[in-house]
């Protein structure tokens, strides 16, 4: 049996910036394009891998405050950095087989939500971090 | 250039910064999360005016 329960542990890093505490939900997709390659003669399609594209989706609570989300964001927009995201919070300094650290280098930050804004809500964000060099840490 | 943290979301206020590869430097910059480290100043130099005969 093969489950995983998030409570408070996952680690998430973004630019270096601890973002654990303002962070609900992340999502890193490890993706290799598939190119097809059937041809005549075949019958079934088939395919091969082309270019890697990594993503990885955060959802946070935003705060405007000194050293929370928005300072953090803010100077990202357009630009590329390192996201780190782990299943605990040791994994991202001390990662090992069971509490890998999967690091994101060069992602890419084209959007940033300023305000998500309803009356009665905590304001969340979601961002997506695209492109870059996905590393798997283990040891 | 050398960096110091300044918000515990970094690590350690008053500790050294090393960026890891690809860290945007200057954002943690903007927004206050780390300094340069200033080079202490070079102590004055006196020039003595001492013409030889």
């Amino acid at each position: 049996m093969a489950t995983s329960t998030y409570l408070s542990n996952p680690g998430v890093q973004i630019n270096s910036i601890s973002m654990t505490d303002q962070c609900t939900s992340a999502t890193v997709t490890n993706t290799a394009e598939a190119l097809e390659s059937t041809a005549f003669g075949g019958t079934s399609r088939v395919f091969v891998s082309g270019l890697f594209n990594q993503e990885i989706t955060l959802d946070l609570y935003m705060s405007y405050a000194a050293s929370e989300t928005y300072a953090t964001l803010a100077a990202l927009v357009g630009t590329t950095t390192t996201v780190k995201v782990s299943n605990t919070v040791a994994g991202l300094t001390t990662p090992s087989a069971t509490e890998p650290c999967f690091t994101l280098t060069g992602a890419y930050l084209e959007a940033l939500p300023v305000i998500n804004a309803t009356m009665g809500e905590l304001s969340t964000i979601s961002i997506t971090f695209k492109g870059g060099v996905l590393t798997t840490a283990v040891s | 250039m050398t960096y110091r943290i300044v918000s515990p979301r970094i690590g350690t206020p008053g500790d050294k910064f090393e960026p890891e590869a690809g860290v945007n430097v200057e954002a943690l910059l903007l927004h206050g999360f780390i300094v340069e480290d200033k080079a202490p100043p070079k102590s004055a130099k006196t020039i003595t005016n001492n013409p030889k005969d």
